[in-house]
């Protein structure tokens, strides 16, 4: 009767495909250092040999004793402790308006075709230009920084939750209307997890240009943070200061955006698609 | 009691989808719908369920209008409608979150037992055939206790034996608390094997056209004459449905060829 009925046992695949995954994801480390690490390595050499003096673009060897001075004297944990609160707090204050406006124009089509226009009309203004107007209104310290952040993370999250929200499949919400969900229930049981694994892609392209816009803030004026020392690099002639200052966006970026990855995973692991299946992480 | 009174439905664009269905289904009754493409079968089901509402007449269940989703009227769908993001389990008890848990679990675990799915209960529904996973959409329709259960081409996107081992399982669960089904299928099949009464429907506007009795015993052998018969009489109403006069009820090789045609 039920032929279908019958499966491999998982316990006996599972040791060996996760020793599989294990290798393969070293091979995959290993080919993703491969390029920077050779091109370092190359202009250390180059510039030891003599080629380069390495004054404009210094070599790995001082990058790394720059970063250890900036360690010493505590003047690195200053600065990215100070850039890191800024995106901190203008993510959040970015992502809750986003997130909330972004949910509203996407379940009611009243709500949307009042602000939605307006927004898609904001959005179209480069966000730099806000800086002026921030300054006036919000003055140059800390408050128009953190604003001039929140606006370039609200955009993405806005645009992909309420995307989100008109997408998700008629017949899963009819599913909901057969077991007479509320209103809320319906919310909380189907369109929440639904729109879970797209929200979490536009958290994840807001935090990349809440990174961005960080730096746009930071040259209008600050007294401190990474965007500071890459002026203050400039400024004084240290291409040094400035390659660390990159190097440690580079890093704070890319180990934010895990974060925000590695803490939606666990409530996506039933995506059935391609990257879910091919780790497209 | 499932009553529908001179039930209509007119879209927008002034498509008469259907016009004037009465009729009543006794509980625990199996009643098929059959009829060619756009004759308006399943929007007749959308209207029994609650999701639409008829343009006239009502639907009635024990007397209560329906004019929404009820608690007592289930509905499979074509596709199994799982909710990717639960566990078989959960989707199997997603209509019961209102009960305690230990009731709950109780009625999952049941429902999946007779569904065969026991070993699946805590698997995603991507990693579900697709018979599977109708079988885990029927129990999830079934554990509620329904009175009525509507299925709108339950298992058309099935392989003919998937589709025969299901109609098993669906009679199978059927007997346990003997619900009202009403099947919309395409399948005449499956009209027979599963149904007390067959009910043809014709188009423009969708309308009931004939219907023919077929309450053989049950369990019903698909290699009978009396369900060849049965068959032949379903076939033959269809071809009429569709114009197709030269074919009588007991016109054999004619109905033959239109059985092919007729969808």
């Amino acid at each position: 009767m039920s032929v279908e009925a019958k499966s491999t046992p998982v316990p006996s695949e599972a040791v060996p495909r996760r020793r599989a995954d294990a290798s393969v994801g070293l091979q995959r480390l290993a080919l993703a250092i491969a390029l920077p690490a050779g091109i370092a390595i190359a202009w250390e050499l180059i510039v030891r040999a003599g080629w380069s003096d390495g004054r404009l673009m210094p070599p790995p060897s001082r990058i790394w004793q720059e970063f250890e001075e900036l360690a010493r004297n505590g003047e690195l944990w200053r600065h990215m402790a100070a850039t890191l609160l800024r995106v901190a707090v203008g993510f959040g204050v970015g992502t809750a308006a986003g997130t909330l406006l972004g949910a509203f124009a996407g379940y009611s089509s009243i709500t949307r075709r009042l602000i939605d226009p307006s927004l898609q009309g904001l959005r179209a203004v480069p966000s730099i230009a806000w800086i002026p107007l921030f300054i006036l209104w919000l003055g140059i310290f800390e408050t128009s920084k953190v604003a001039l952040i929140a606006v370039g993370v609200f955009f993405p999250v806005y645009l992909g939750v309420m995307a989100a929200i008109l997408s998700v499949d008629r017949k899963i919400v009819e599913v909901g209307r057969v077991f007479r969900l509320s209103g809320f229930a319906m919310v909380r049981r189907i369109l929440l997890p639904a729109v879970l694994p797209a929200y979490v892609v536009s958290l994840r392209a807001g935090l990349g240009l809440g990174w961005m816009f960080v730096i746009a803030a930071e040259f209008m004026g600050a007294s401190e943070g990474l965007g500071y020392l890459l002026i203050d690099g400039q400024q004084l002639g240290k291409p040094a200061e400035i390659v660390a200052a990159i190097l440690t966006f580079a890093v704070l970026g890319k180990l934010s955006d895990a974060l925000v990855a590695a803490a939606a995973a666990p409530f996506l692991r039933w995506e059935d698609a391609f990257g879910a299946q091919h780790g497209a992480g | 009691m499932l009553a529908l009174d001179h039930v209509g439905k007119t879209y927008p664009n002034g498509v008469r989808a259907l016009d004037g269905v009465t009729l009543e289904v006794a509980p625990g009754e199996i009643v098929a719908i059959v009829g060619g493409s756009g004759c308006g079968k399943s929007t007749l089901l959308r209207a029994v369920s609650g999701l639409d509402r008829p343009t006239s007449g009502t639907v009635t269940l024990d007397g209560a209008p329906i004019t929404q989703p009820h608690e007592k009227i289930g509905i499979v769908f074509q596709e199994p409608r799982l909710l990717p993001w639960l566990s078989v389990a959960h989707n199997v008890g997603f209509g019961l979150e209102s009960r305690p848990r230990p009731e709950r679990n109780a009625r999952v675990k049941a429902q999946l037992d007779r569904v065969g799915l026991t070993d699946k209960a805590n698997v995603w529904p991507r990693e579900l055939s697709g018979g599977q996973a109708q079988r885990v959409a029927i129990a999830r329709a079934f554990v509620t206790r329904p009175e009525v259960l509507l299925l709108d081409e339950p298992f058309s996107a099935l392989d003919a034996f998937t589709r025969a081992d299901l109609q098993d399982h669906l009679l199978d669960v059927w007997a346990d608390a003997k619900p009202t089904l009403v099947v919309v299928t395409h399948d005449v099949d499956e009209a027979v094997v599963l149904a007390d009464r067959v009910i043809v429907m014709r188009a423009r506007p969708g309308r009931l056209y004939e219907e023919i009795v077929t309450d053989l015993p049950r369990p019903r052998d698909r290699q009978s004459a009396a369900f060849d018969f049965a068959k032949r009489r379903v076939l033959a109403a269809l071809d009429r449905s569709l114009d197709r006069k030269a074919v009588t009820d007991a016109g054999e090789t004619k109905t033959s060829a239109g059985a092919a045609l007729w969808w």
